[in-house]
């Protein structure tokens, strides 16, 4: 529970650091790092508990369907990443109030409470999805801190973004295959009960896509190019997630899963030899930056090298030595980044060509810098010197042939050479030489103090380093499954490792000495790549690559669209056919023999509408088909089906009318090889879409969701018309967002026709004299007329009526709506004046009516339990007994919608065209809009 | 067989017009590929039974799956709003008509 609350209290922190920036401004970081310590002690004083071997547990059921669990551990390795996560955020809270100048600073301080929450709920995460979870809400923070500092941050951000995320796919990948190889989710679980060594072929696959998603996040070589990039960030978001804990969640990945992977090869090998090669390249490419940030976060990239080495060598004793050189470069890290922080702002430079002398005028942050340095390098008393001596010990320990071991220990040596180089390089670079800025004088003290606690910490931490064994001790027994005492102390004594440190330091200070020609040599030594180009001509050839895919698809034509995509249907399909699928026999009984007739008046209306030119011989063709379909619907058993398809195919003509009369009475000539080439395609699809429903359908009895529906429908929803209660009901939801497409499909009719207007209509004449009976419009509508005004009332009231019913017989929402759609079309279409009558009318304000009621339903839904769960009552009105549902209301809103989509189609499409055809055709109305049309047959074109 | 043969039909009809050069017979061979779709949806409940899905009118047994059918209702009125939409694009004013090929 503790640990529920922990995590609650940040996240309602970062929700309540904008309002303490509003009021505070800069000086939020106060109340924010006095929470980050409440914090810090609430989870150190359950370490007597943790290292007593009881880990602090909470579990929740969260997805119980999946197995999934909110599980959070507090372990020995999780307190420790705890405690550096609360601890060394609190000082970088503190720092930021006075690095930053005032101004408004809400989202930093939003955005670094918000990734100290994900940060520790990666540490504590018991359960693989959580763990993940965490370990992706880490990278998004990330993003965005970076992104932060401006626009030039924006590339280094997208390209850590890109990589983290990469990696954490590895990781997705990892946790899709243990989860499902184990049955659980739940990580100690996994970690203690699973047998790893039954499949070694499964194990090292998960051990490659751990360590992947380890190296990008941990920027280990070739990956470890992000983090200088990243360095565009603001100082304190350097320090905070890219020195002390965010690059360290891949350390703790491998630590995490080390129980599973410790000793095995595919684990030891990569981790050891990237581990020691980053290492190196690191240190080599820290000695040659000029920029003090570049220097140190190439020297995060190295240290990040030397603990992933440790983790991989897998002993008892170097995952201690990683346990402890995580704090002891966590807390010299941060400082060595907050103090060139302080330099950069106070003399404006982190360039040591620039900087000279500070040592006279800044002499506290030398001292501090010094001894944040010393723990860097490795001098005693420092805790970095500890956990130094510690590291060498168990490279030279390596649990194999001894050469190995002191090749390892001569490596460790070089790359520890190195890190003295430019430890002292930094120092001398920053604070040595001959004073130039002589007015610059010491920050306030509550700019220094972060890094000062942090700085003495290294130093009191290595005198007592012993206060750490219980802790690290833990560790191992959480890392390792074994307990053994981890000796933390300052001095031990005579060892191969003390003659190790001695070497190094005398070796480094040589270097130092011979900084001048080592430098020139580093300098000359260029790559003729670097991670950052290589990194941006990958990324651009993919999107080129995508580019030239979706190229093939794209065009305003669907002559260009189609092809593409129907011949790579058809080559799957016949690779399907190639390997075979396996499937199941037929079933007897499908086809009946009258379903051959349909078939056949199906065959020859599709061959009439494609030959045909004439436009409106194409709409009555296309109406023929749809009623062929309708009446076909009605043979397989869905009267629901063949009523909506017959209103369609009504009110689609009524529409197509509308937009035809707009437009040339036939159809454009195509060539006659492009008629055969589009034939050969259309046949093609036509005759793989057979073969494929002949293989994929009627192969199985009725389904088990079938039986489920028709047992379930009458009992949970009191209707009987199962169709209906599917979509009103069962799987409303489904129905909600179709029904949104419908309120879309409104809205844009309306915008597109309020922006760009229609075509104007085009009156044909039939030849006869204007005067005589064919061509008097307005006669020959009478009947119409007459009866569209006694019939429109009667249509909307059958609407009202079979909407009411739907969930007992055919009918409901969807069905109601397009009969009062009819309805419509037929007033519209007998009104003498449609335009403006139906301008009056509601249509697009019905649709989005509908939708309001539809999502209020559902809302009211949620007080039965669950979105759009329907509340299903008797009433007792007069004797007579009323069963309801609120379905019904939410029938309604599909009700409107319709409606309202139907109202718009009509209104808009229409709009104009009375006038249009009153004054005799567009060419006397509108001639300048129209006389560019090659199309001659506006007066002509007569079917 | 019948309903995969009507299927075929419906396909090829539909690309044949959606592969024409007025955005008027692309919208109709639009709509016939829906019908292709739907079809082929009904014929993956099965057409083996075909009495209508409403409890108390006939046997249960000899009932047609309605989970398809309600899928397809709906698909068919969205096909009806996709159509109207893609007939006001044939009619507005972006060329002398609905050439897809001829655009300005």
């Amino acid at each position: 529970m503790i640990l529920v609350l922990v995590l609650a209290a940040l996240v309602a922190s970062a929700a309540l650091a904008p309002f303490l920036e509003r009021w505070l401004g800069r000086d939020a970081g106060w109340p924010l790092a006095a929470i980050f310590l409440v914090l810090a002690g609430v989870v150190a004083s359950t370490g007597p508990q943790v290292v007593h071997h009881r880990p602090v547990l909470v579990q929740w059921p969260w997805l119980p369907t999946l197995d999934v669990v909110f599980a959070l551990r507090l372990d020995g390795l999780s307190l420790l990443f705890a405690l550096l996560i609360l601890g060394v955020g609190a000082l970088i809270m503190a720092y930021c109030t006075r690095y930053f100048s005032h101004g408004t600073h809400a989202g930093i301080y939003l955005l670094l409470t918000l990734f100290a929450a994900s940060m520790l709920g990666l540490v504590l995460a018991d359960d693989l999805v959580l763990l993940f979870l965490f370990w992706e809400l880490t990278s998004v923070c990330s993003f965005f801190l970076i992104g932060n500092a401006g626009l030039a941050a924006a590339a280094p951000a997208n390209r850590a973004l890109l990589l983290t995320v990469m990696g954490g796919l590895g990781l997705l990948a990892a946790v899709v295959l243990v989860s499902v190889s184990a049955g659980t989710t739940q990580i100690s679980v996994i970690l203690r009960g699973f047998d790893w060594a039954a499949e070694p072929g499964f194990t090292a696959l998960v051990a490659v896509l751990l360590i992947f998603a380890g190296f990008t996040k941990s920027a280990q070589v070739p990956f470890h190019f992000w983090l200088p990039d990243a360095m565009a960030a603001s100082t304190p978001v350097s320090a905070y997630l890219h020195a002390a804990t965010m690059v360290k969640a891949g350390v703790y990945l491998f630590m995490r899963f080390s129980p599973a992977f410790a000793g095995e090869l595919v684990w030891t090998v990569p981790l050891v030899a990237g581990g020691l090669v980053t290492a190196i390249v690191g240190a080599s490419l820290a000695l040659k930056q000029h920029d003090l940030k570049a220097l140190l976060a190439y020297s995060t990239v190295s240290q990040l090298g030397y603990l992933t080495a440790l983790v991989g060598i897998g002993t008892p004793e170097a995952l201690g030595a990683a346990a402890l050189h995580t704090i002891a470069h966590a807390l010299f890290k941060a400082t060595l980044f907050m103090l060139v922080g302080i330099i950069d702002r106070e003399a404006g430079s982190r360039d040591v060509r620039k900087l000279n002398g500070l040592w006279r005028v800044m002499p506290v942050t030398a001292t501090l810098m010094g001894l944040a340095a010393m723990s860097l390098a490795g001098i005693p008393p420092a805790l970095g010197f500890v956990s130094k001596e510690k590291i060498y010990a168990s490279f030279v320990d390596f649990d194999g042939p001894e050469w190995v071991g002191w090749s390892l220990g001569g490596l460790a040596v070089v790359a520890a050479v190195l890190t003295f180089a430019y430890g002292v390089r930094l120092l001398h670079g920053a604070f040595g030489g001959p004073t130039v800025q002589r007015r610059l004088t010491e920050p306030s003290w509550p700019f220094r103090i972060p890094a000062a606690i942090a700085s003495l910490a290294g130093i009191v931490l290595g005198i007592a380093v012993s206060t750490l064994s219980p802790l690290v001790e833990q560790v191992v027994l959480d890392t390792r499954l074994v307990r053994g005492d981890p000796h933390l102390e300052l001095w031990p004594g005579l060892s191969p490792e003390l003659v190790m440190s001695a070497l190094t330091i005398a070796i480094g200070l040589w270097l130092f000495r011979a900084r001048v020609p080592v430098d020139r040599w580093l300098q000359r030594r260029q790559l003729p790549f670097s991670g950052v180009g290589v990194f941006e001509r990958c990324y651009d050839a993919l999107v080129r690559a995508g580019g030239g895919v979706s190229a093939l698809t794209r065009g305003l034509s669907p002559a260009v669209q189609v092809p593409p995509v129907v011949g790579s249907l058809l080559v799957l399909g016949a690779a399907g056919l190639w390997w075979g699928v396996p499937l199941a026999p037929r079933l007897p009984g499908a086809s009946r023999v009258e379903d051959w007739i349909v078939v056949a008046v199906l065959a020859v209306s599709v061959l009439a509408i494609t030959v045909t030119r004439s436009r409106v011989g194409a709409i009555g063709l296309l109406g023929v088909i749809g009623f062929v379909v309708a009446v076909w619907f009605l043979m397989l058993g869905a009267p629901d089906l063949a009523l909506t398809q017959m209103l369609i195919e009504f009110l689609t003509v009524a529409v197509a009318v509308l937009a035809l009369s707009r437009l040339p009475a036939r159809f454009h000539p195509g060539g006659r090889l492009r008629s055969g080439a589009v034939a050969v395609v259309a046949l093609a699809a036509g005759a793989g879409a057979t073969a494929l429903a002949l293989a994929f359908t009627g192969r199985r009895g009725p389904s088990g969701v079938r039986d489920y529906f028709l047992e379930a429908s009458k009992e949970e929803t009191g209707g009987t018309n199962v169709v209906n209660t599917i979509l009103v009901d069962f799987r409303a939801l489904d129905t909600l967002g179709e029904v949104t497409v419908l309120v879309a499909v409104a809205v844009g009719i309306a915008a597109l026709a309020d922006g760009t207007p229609l075509l104007p209509g085009r009156l044909r004449s039939t030849g006869a004299s204007p005067s005589g009976p064919i061509e008097n419009r307005a006669d020959n509508a009478i009947v119409l007329t007459v009866f569209g005004r006694l019939l429109a009332p009667v249509i909307i009231a059958l609407s009202v009526y079979l909407l009411l019913r739907g969930h007992s017989a055919p009918g409901g929402g969807f069905i109601a709506a397009l009969v009062a759609g009819a309805g419509i079309a037929l007033a519209y279409v007998a009104t003498p004046a449609p335009e403006r009558v139906s301008r009056r009318w509601p249509s697009t304000a019905l649709a989005g009516a509908g939708l309001t009621i539809a999502v209020v339903d559902g809302l009211v839904g949620l007080a039965g339990g669950s979105f759009l769960r329907p509340f299903h009552g008797e009433v007792e009105v007069l004797g007579v007994t009323l069963k309801g549902s609120t379905s019904l209301i939410f029938d309604v809103g599909v009700y409107l919608i319709v409606v309202g989509m139907v109202v718009t189609a009509l209104r808009r499409l229409g709009s104009g065209l009375s006038a249009d055809l009153a004054r005799g055709g567009p060419g006397m109305s509108e001639s300048g809009e129209t006389s560019g049309t090659e199309h001659t047959d506006r007066n002509g074109g007569s079917e | 067989m019948t309903v995969a043969i009507g299927i075929g039909i419906l396909v090829a009809g539909g690309v044949y017009l959606l592969l024409q050069r007025g955005l008027v017979r692309v919208t109709f061979g639009f709509v016939l590929l829906g019908h292709a779709a739907n079809l082929l949806f009904l014929s993956a409940g099965g057409t083996r039974l075909r009495e209508a899905a409403i409890v108390g009118t006939a046997d249960p047994a000899l009932m047609a799956d309605p989970l398809p059918q309600a899928f397809v209702l709906t698909a068919i009125v969205i096909t009806f709003g996709v159509t109207v939409y893609l007939f006001a694009l044939a009619a507005s004013r972006h060329g002398g008509d609905d050439d897809t090929e001829r655009l300005p």
